[in-house]
């Protein structure tokens, strides 16, 4: 694992910690947002944030799945299981997310059939091997998910299959990007971008922040060096005043993404007209629905769903930890009545989330830290 | 939990974001078009779908997300 090794190797780091530091203006504190939540997860993981100078705080974006699921979608899916006919299959960290009166977890164990998959392909194989039941995939994720989705509803399609369907939740990076970039208190100073979105995007997809909202981003890997040679990127293009979009991920991304990838997502899906983020409220087609020509595989059409809204627990301060205005400690239930055992809002659930990530890894030394 | 092989057994990350994609080598066709075979530098195989980089060839190095190739890797240095 030598590949893997060199992105992990300790000195290196150190050396790129110290050119950081080369960057920093003395009295200047600056903010760079990681959009995605597998780099909190690596930041927090590998103490990366611990390596950095005082002057350079890593604020964790809205780039988590599972944490802008809005409650509401969590109750018709679990909707969606406590059919009789229906398997639902879902990804594992759906599983624990609340909704406003049980998660998929506590459906399962009160008799829903719900089954944890890995994959989209799993759960059209779980309609092969069962032409009697109903199988619904609940199908979340940004642009990284999204193509594999629609290639498995290709393939259902192909098939013929009929005992199967698609609760749609897909999402996609640019509108809550843009929704963060507009609002006026925003105090961030560049980006480090996420790399797998980016595959299938690419770089240039983020052209936007640069030109548009004048801030940098760099596209990033999800080592640990990845993410800190990212950091000294953003932090020399903001040393030398420059705003562009730089790709650190070159050995993975291209500069226009995975055009098969984007095709199958035109094709299957398109644009619903508003969707609902948590903590970000309703962003104008922000997220993704089946297109026409698959309406019969879209589980929204299939079966009457309650579709309420439902507004997220008062003591709840997931919003204010997506946008980046608290640090997850600052939120008045973190690591007491929220926990990963037994969360009460979605950045507490999934391990890239970032309070998950902070209880994990770095809750009692962060604690004591001045906010 | 009806998980492959390379879903985290040790739940400790995501599978819908990006950093549970993993580098996977292609090492025999798949039994549907569109799949290979493809396995992890300790041999654990699974079946992949991969058909937004088709054709690959056996021997290539994958990047693998939800069951999906979703980009071609270098080989190791």
């Amino acid at each position: 694992m030598r590949y893997v090794e060199e992105f992990r190797d300790p000195e290196l780091g150190r050396a790129l910690a110290a050119r950081i530091l080369s960057l920093v203006e003395p009295g200047r504190r600056r903010k760079l947002m990681e959009v995605c939540g597998g780099h909190t997860h690596v930041i927090y993981r590998y103490a990366i944030d611990e390596l950095l100078p005082d002057e350079v705080e890593m604020v964790h974006g809205p780039g988590c799945p599972v944490c802008v699921i809005p409650m509401g979608r969590v109750d018709d899916g679990i909707a969606i299981a406590a059919r009789e006919e229906v398997v639902l299959a879902c990804f594992g960290d759906m599983m624990r997310v609340p909704g406003s009166e049980r998660s998929l977890q506590e459906a399962k164990a009160a008799g829903a059939d719900v089954r944890v998959v890995y994959s989209p392909l799993d759960a059209l194989r779980i309609a092969r091997a069962e032409p009697e039941r109903e199988v619904v995939f609940f199908a979340i994720g940004f642009e990284t998910t999204a193509p594999s989705t629609a290639l498995t509803l290709k393939r259902a399609r192909a098939e013929g299959l009929t005992n199967f369907s698609c609760f749609c939740n897909h999402v996609l990076i640019e509108p809550p990007l843009r929704a963060l970039l507009s609002s006026p208190d925003l105090e961030i100073d560049g980006f480090v971008g996420p790399g797998h979105v980016a595959t299938i995007v690419g770089a240039r997809a983020f052209d936007f922040v640069a030109a548009e909202y004048r801030r940098p981003l760099v596209v990033s890997g999800f080592e640990p060096l990845d993410v800190l040679q990212s950091v000294e990127m953003a932090m020399l293009q903001l040393a030398e005043g420059r705003c562009e979009v730089e790709n650190q991920y070159g050995r993975v991304v291209a500069p226009d993404g995975n055009p098969a990838a984007l095709a199958a997502m035109a094709e299957v899906f398109e644009p619903r007209e508003t969707f609902e983020w948590r903590g970000l409220g309703e962003i104008e087609r922000s997220a993704l629905r089946l297109s026409g020509a698959y309406a019969d595989l879209d589980a929204e059409r299939r079966f009457e769903l309650p579709g309420a809204r439902v507004a997220d627990p008062v003591e709840c301060q997931c919003g204010e930890v997506l946008k980046g205005a608290i640090k997850p400690w600052e939120c008045r239930v973190f690591g007491t009545a929220c926990t990963p055992e037994r969360a009460i809002g979605t950045c507490m659930v999934s391990p890239e989330g970032a309070c998950a990530a902070y209880y994990n890894y770095g809750r009692l030394s962060r604690q004591e830290q001045p906010a | 939990m009806s998980a492959g092989p390379h879903a985290d057994p040790s739940g400790d990350v995501c599978i819908t974001c990006g950093d549970r994609a993993l580098p996977l080598r292609v090492v025999a066709p798949g039994a549907e078009p569109g799949l290979a075979r493809c396995a992890d530098p300790e041999g654990r195989e699974e079946e992949v779908e991969v058909a937004l980089l088709a054709p690959v060839a056996v021997g290539e190095r994958l990047l693998v997300h939800a069951g999906t190739a979703i980009a071609r890797l270098g080989e190791e240095r």
